[in-house]
């Protein structure tokens, strides 16, 4: 496989360098050894190897952090695709009209909730009961969607802050909210605190994980999810 | 999500393995985290095969949209990389041939093409300006955008994500001979033009 | 992306002049919904009635050509005209609320047309 511009004077093709380059593999490695013109056309595949790798971590710093906004925009359309969850009915003024809020859409209300809190991270949350009520409301105007949903939530506090009193005060910020943002009934709302976080900026030089093993201030409320 | 230091950073120190094995069976969390990790990689192949950083975008999030389907197929875990940026190339292809379906070729030609020099032009009439290697840099990111598509997917396939010959001609659908072929070529031509700029 | 978060109007009276629907293409009553939708107080985003991963390919196209996707699904010639629309709520006014006020602006573009308006709330956050 001949380009132009590819065949050295030895004989030997640019294209074998550059399949050598990748495989290790060559039909003559002893005249490879010994032959100025291979070892210089190697030397430059070598250099524009160097290059693309400088390429590459320019557009690496171009492309910026997995943490940035434009990778959060893309999870949040992910997150309304990928877990919209079921559908929660809502009152309607027009029999022909059927209204629905999507359970992903509660939960990620409930999680933006949690982490405006100061000291405290959502981490999963779960409706649990019959969110449709009956499925039988979409001609009712007046019948009441899903009786008696329990929510449950995880959530990590922050080192320091104090784990019942974050608890409560997030209880009372998610009833308010819920009452306000949907028509489900909420007979409970029950907060596990599953992980200690400790602060980025303090870090334990010993164990990067200090967090998950630092002994809780108080007796953690639930079984926690640790990894292997 | 702002304020308080999330859980989720947590999992940024989870090996790849563990967080594909979770998201596997449905954990979000864990499947984010691998997408905040790969997702620079990701994005930065996505935008050389495509030639713009905003259908580099409309890739990545097709790609994980797929991944997430597909999750459950993955046989080794621990691999969880190379597969996404397997499903980013075969993405990125796919991107350019819908948009060929509406365009002329020649105009998406001139398109993406356009669209990299904008941001790639050797500033020449200045090197001084500029630190020596950067300029370098540029003149590569110039000289990737004259070649032919088929070399350069196969240059950056190999040089950005270091897939194999066989791996490049699954996703470009052609034989490991030929990618191997184009690979060659792609490298003559640019280390020809590297040498040439030296 | 595919989010329109730009609303075309916030004026909160129905400014719109009133079109002959029966008279108009589907795809631009789709348009008209959509500004329709986009002027209801509360409302912060549109989204694809269909998945996006169905749509994704469809917004790059449009991306290129110039054409914005229609993002409100109107069904062709039933009788009454079937609009589904999926739309983002910011948190100051009741989700339940404003999807009521989008079925109900909806409805009332439409007359004297019939309509069955279907509206999913999928995103519920506040505007930052």
């Amino acid at each position: 496989m001949n380009t132009p511009g590819d065949a050295l004077e030895c004989g030997h093709s640019l294209a074998e360098l550059s399949t050598y380059l990748d495989t290790g593999e060559i039909a003559d490695p002893a005249h490879l050894r010994s032959c100025p013109e291979c070892q210089a056309g190697l030397a430059s595949l070598r250099r524009l190897s160097e290059l693309g790798s400088e390429l590459l971590s320019s557009d690496l710093a171009d492309a910026g952090s997995g943490h940035d906004d434009w990778m959060q925009s893309i999870l949040d359309n992910l997150r309304l695709e990928l877990r919209p969850g079921r559908n929660i009915p809502l009152r309607t003024e027009n029999p022909h009209d059927t209204l629905w809020e999507t359970e992903g859409a509660i939960t990620a209300l409930i999680r933006s909730v949690a982490d405006a809190l100061p000291g405290t991270a959502a981490g999963k949350c779960r409706l649990h009961g019959d969110l449709a009520g009956g499925e039988s409301n979409t001609a009712d105007e007046n019948s009441t969607s899903g009786a008696g949903i329990i929510v449950d939530v995880e959530i990590a506090v922050v080192y320091g802050h104090p784990m019942e009193e974050r608890a409560a005060e997030l209880r009372r910020e998610l009833a308010k909210t819920l009452a306000f943002q949907t028509e489900l009934t909420i007979e409970a709302i029950n907060i596990t605190v599953t992980d200690v976080l400790e602060l980025p900026a303090t870090p334990t030089p010993t164990t990067p994980t200090a967090a998950a093993t630092l002994p809780p201030p108080e007796p953690i409320p639930s079984e926690r999810e640790d990894l292997p | 999500m702002t304020g308080s230091p999330s859980a989720q950073h947590q999992l940024d120190l989870v090996p790849d393995a563990l967080l594909a094995g979770r998201a596997a069976d449905g954990d979000t969390a864990a499947f984010e985290a691998l997408a905040r990790r790969h997702g620079p990689l990701m994005r930065a192949t996505a935008r050389r095969l495509t030639g713009s950083l905003a259908d580099a975008d409309d890739v990545v999030q097709e790609t994980l949209v797929q991944a997430w389907k597909q999750l459950e197929n993955l046989r080794d875990p621990a691999a969880v990389k190379g597969w996404l940026l397997r499903i980013v190339g075969s993405r990125s292809i796919d991107h350019l041939r819908k948009r060929r379906h509406h365009l002329g070729l020649d105009d998406l030609e001139n398109r993406a093409e356009n669209h990299v020099e904008e941001h790639s032009k050797p500033q020449s009439t200045d090197p001084e300006h500029n630190a020596v290697n950067t300029s370098r840099v540029e003149a590569l990111k110039a000289a990737l955008a004259l070649l032919p598509e088929e070399q350069r997917r196969c240059w950056v396939l190999k040089e950005f994500n270091d897939q194999s010959y066989e791996e490049i001609a699954l996703t470009l659908n052609i034989s490991p001979a030929s990618v191997r072929g184009r690979l060659a070529r792609a490298r003559i031509t640019l280390a020809r033009t590297m040498e040439e700029w030296r | 992306m595919t989010e329109h978060l730009e609303p075309a109007s916030f004026s909160p009276s129905e400014t719109s002049p009133v079109a002959e629907p029966h008279a108009t293409a589907p795809s631009a009553v789709a348009e008209e919904l959509l500004r329709v939708i986009q002027a209801v107080e509360g409302v912060t985003a549109v989204y694809p009635a269909q998945p996006l991963w169905q749509s994704i390919a469809g917004a790059a196209i449009a991306a290129v050509t110039g054409e914005s996707l229609p993002l409100v699904a109107v069904s062709g010639d039933a009788d009454p005209l079937a609009v589904k629309v999926r739309i983002g709520v910011g948190t100051v006014l009741p989700a339940p609320k404003v999807a009521r006020k989008v079925a109900e602006a909806v409805r009332n573009h439409l007359l004297p047309r019939p309509a069955a308006v279907e509206v999913y709330v999928v995103k519920v956050q506040p505007v930052s």
